[in-house]
């Protein structure tokens, strides 16, 4: 039980702070913890927990992507050129994630057959990636799309919005690929301990394209809910959301060197950066106060894991 | 193990007081602003008050010549004392514009007898954040909403959502794209503006009417697509393009960021060496521009801004940008305001609301002491 507890004493403290955060804003704030509010929060983390269910799984392969929020921006890019085009909704949907895996799956090829380091590689990428949306739309953004592709950003079935029923499947459907199934450990050995992977014969080849096309099919789900949410793809989009993901992979406990993941703590870490925004938002706090929350969490939750390293280390002298 | 688990909450209590002691504060730090910008325009004030007193009230004679003018556009004034409660959102206060204009909508609440609460982005090109603050907002209890939208399309869902509760929408400053409302079934309840085109032009005729061998000029846009932007290079546009003898030589959107603008006026001259005059579609621009013809040790080049800021105040005393667009902060938010309790109090504006605009440049810049 105690092992339990030491185990996950970053994701407790999470919830712990968590918990004190929504305590704290219920007693200043009549409007927090209302139905509507409520809603709304979801909503707004939604995009932001599917990308960084993407990148939680390739930081626990051993390796980042600093060329996801790019990807957004081009496959929302593509996705409104193929509407302007006259193409149905599901079929230029359907082109805008395959770009997305495509474009993961080219940053999986490139980080494994070229051996450069991966956040060199994937920073050029990603200048590449923001360069063609740019160059595409000239600098403006595309706008208008009919209402059946808006549906997909702001529909609602009853009281829940899509965009929280999809970001509800990543994590429903990553928990078993994560943990339960072969691919995901894998994936996690990929980081953890990869000599021992090739080594046994797995072509790491494999899992290491396959992990980065499943971040592309993420960044490409959040660009359609969030294209079709402003109804406008601007090449702009997308910009240092795959730092803000990574923040809240590391925040939540996945281990930056690999090996080791938490699809939870990731939720909690974005649900809990998603509550504090709200909360300033509704106590009218200047948004630079944001940035100093996320900095200092980050830091306390990456600090009591490092804690714990440092105790198991004196207990085996 | 025990002290494992104590670590975890002493971190998670110290977080917590952290936490509370951020609440605490929550008023602090704008009180604190707004305490050191009184003293700032009161410094300004004394300082001129020996040898400017006529001029300090030219400014306020100004200003109540441009809220009459305003009064007259609004058709009538609104009951006050009914203590409307009334949600604001801005663009970002990193601008100083829109910290001087929440500056201003709370002064005029004041003096209305009204409540405000001012909303924000986290910067000036996230339009989500700013569509996730006015979601935010909706169930808060307000009366009416004044919104000032970063793009025409991003605060839309918002709107529509504002709508289904019945809470009038007021739009100040850059438009939201009306047709895609209307595709949402959306709607304003009232608009006040300035007359973007017009800053525009009217900038181009006093740059060139200091130029009377004409020659060539261009422009630094802001953010593709804002209105604002949109607004200020056409009107600017089409009086170059009209006049003869001036070339438009080259039109590069700087998407309001300082860098940008400065990368782009070295560019520019690079290639059109000879220029004559930049037009900044803000202020923040033309400063950026300012400096990248100081290194370049040019000081042929004129230099117009919009917003006319404090930076822009001093760098047109100082004789390095020419003219800055402005128009009464003071009043504008006031007559927002004022729109806002007309509404709720049932009064319709079908056409929009639109702001007196004056040009602020080197020759007239000593009678604006007081302006706001």
């Amino acid at each position: 039980m105690k092992k339990q507890l030491g185990k996950y004493s970053q994701q407790i403290f999470l919830f712990a702070a968590m918990v004190i955060v929504c305590i704290l804003l219920t007693i200043r704030s009549e409007y927090f913890f209302t139905w509507k509010n409520i809603r709304n929060i979801l909503e707004a983390v939604s995009y932001r927990l599917i990308l960084a269910i993407g990148m939680t799984f390739v930081i626990a392969s051993g390796v980042m992507d600093l060329s996801a929020g790019s990807i957004v921006s081009l496959c929302g890019v593509i996705m409104a050129l193929a509407l302007h085009g006259g193409m149905p909704v599901p079929a230029a949907v359907a082109a805008g994630v395959l770009l997305g895996i495509a474009l993961g799956a080219v940053n999986g090829l490139l980080i494994h057959y070229t051996g450069i380091n991966f956040f060199i590689l994937t920073l050029a990428v990603s200048g590449m990636l923001r360069g063609i949306s740019l160059m595409i739309t000239d600098g403006k953004p595309i706008t208008k799309f009919g209402q059946d592709f808006i549906y997909l950003g702001i529909g609602r079935i009853g009281e829940i919005q899509l965009s929280v029923l999809f970001a509800a499947c990543f994590v429903l459907v990553s928990v078993p690929l994560m943990f339960h199934m072969k691919w995901g450990g894998y994936v996690l050995s990929l980081g953890g301990n990869r000599e021992a992977l090739v080594k046994s014969g797995i072509r790491a080849g494999f899992y290491r394209v396959t992990v980065h096309a499943l971040l592309g099919a993420a960044a490409a789900v959040v660009a359609v809910i969030i294209t079709a949410r402003l109804n406008s793809a601007e090449p702009n989009a997308g910009m240092n959301m795959e730092l803000d993901a990574i923040t809240a992979v590391v925040m939540g406990g996945t281990s930056i060197k690999g090996g080791k993941a938490s699809i939870a703590g990731t939720a909690l870490a974005v649900l809990i950066l998603g509550v504090i925004r709200n909360g300033l938002t509704l106590m009218s706090v200047s948004s630079d106060y944001q940035q100093w929350i996320t900095g200092f969490l980050l830091l306390v939750s990456v600090l009591i894991s490092e804690i714990k390293v440092y105790k198991i280390k004196a207990l085996i002298k | 193990m025990k002290k494992r688990i104590l670590s975890v909450l002493l971190a998670v209590s110290c977080m917590a007081m952290v936490m509370a002691g951020c609440g605490g504060k929550e008023d602090a730090p704008e009180a604190e602003t707004a305490g050191k910008e009184e003293t700032a325009e009161e410094a300004t004030a004394g300082e001129d008050e020996t040898d400017a007193q006529e001029e300090e009230s030219g400014a306020a004679a100004m200003i109540a010549g441009v809220e009459e003018q305003m009064n007259q556009a609004l058709g009538e004034l609104p009951e006050t004392g009914k203590g409307e409660k009334i949600g604001i959102l801005i663009s970002s206060t990193s601008n100083e514009f829109w910290g001087t204009m929440k500056t201003r909508y709370e002064e005029a609440a004041e003096e209305l007898g009204i409540e405000v609460e001012v909303f924000e982005a986290s910067a000036e090109d996230d339009t989500q954040g700013q569509l996730d603050a006015l979601n935010t907002m909706i169930p808060m209890g307000f009366d009416a909403i004044i919104l000032s939208p970063i793009d025409g399309t991003n605060l839309i869902p918002g709107i529509v959502a504002a709508n289904e509760e019945g809470i009038p929408v007021i739009n100040l400053g850059p438009g939201v794209d009306m047709d895609a409302l209307a595709d949402a079934n959306g709607h304003l309840d009232g608009k006040i503006t300035v007359n973007f085109e017009e800053q525009g032009s009217t900038v181009a005729n006093d740059m060139i009417s200091r130029m009377p061998d004409g020659g060539k000029v261009a422009i630094l846009a802001g953010l593709e697509g804002a209105g604002q932007s949109v607004g200020r290079t056409n009107g600017a546009t089409k009086v170059f393009e009209e006049t003869e003898g001036i070339e438009l030589a080259a039109t590069q959107a700087c998407d309001w960021d300082t860098e940008k603008a400065y990368e782009a006026t070295k560019d520019i001259l690079t290639a059109h060496p000879e220029l004559k005059g930049i037009f900044a579609c803000n202020d923040n621009m033309a400063l950026a521009a300012v400096r990248a013809l100081q290194e370049m040790e040019n000081k042929d080049v004129m230099v117009y801004g919009v917003d006319y800021t404090s930076d822009a105040k001093a760098a047109i005393e100082e004789g390095t940008l020419m003219g800055s667009m402005t128009y009464s902060s003071s009043v504008y938010t006031k007559a927002a305001e004022e729109m806002a309790m007309l509404i709720v109090q049932g009064k319709t504006f079908e056409e929009p609301v639109y702001l007196p605009l004056t040009l602020v440049n080197q020759d007239n810049v000593s009678d604006f002491e007081g302006w706001k």
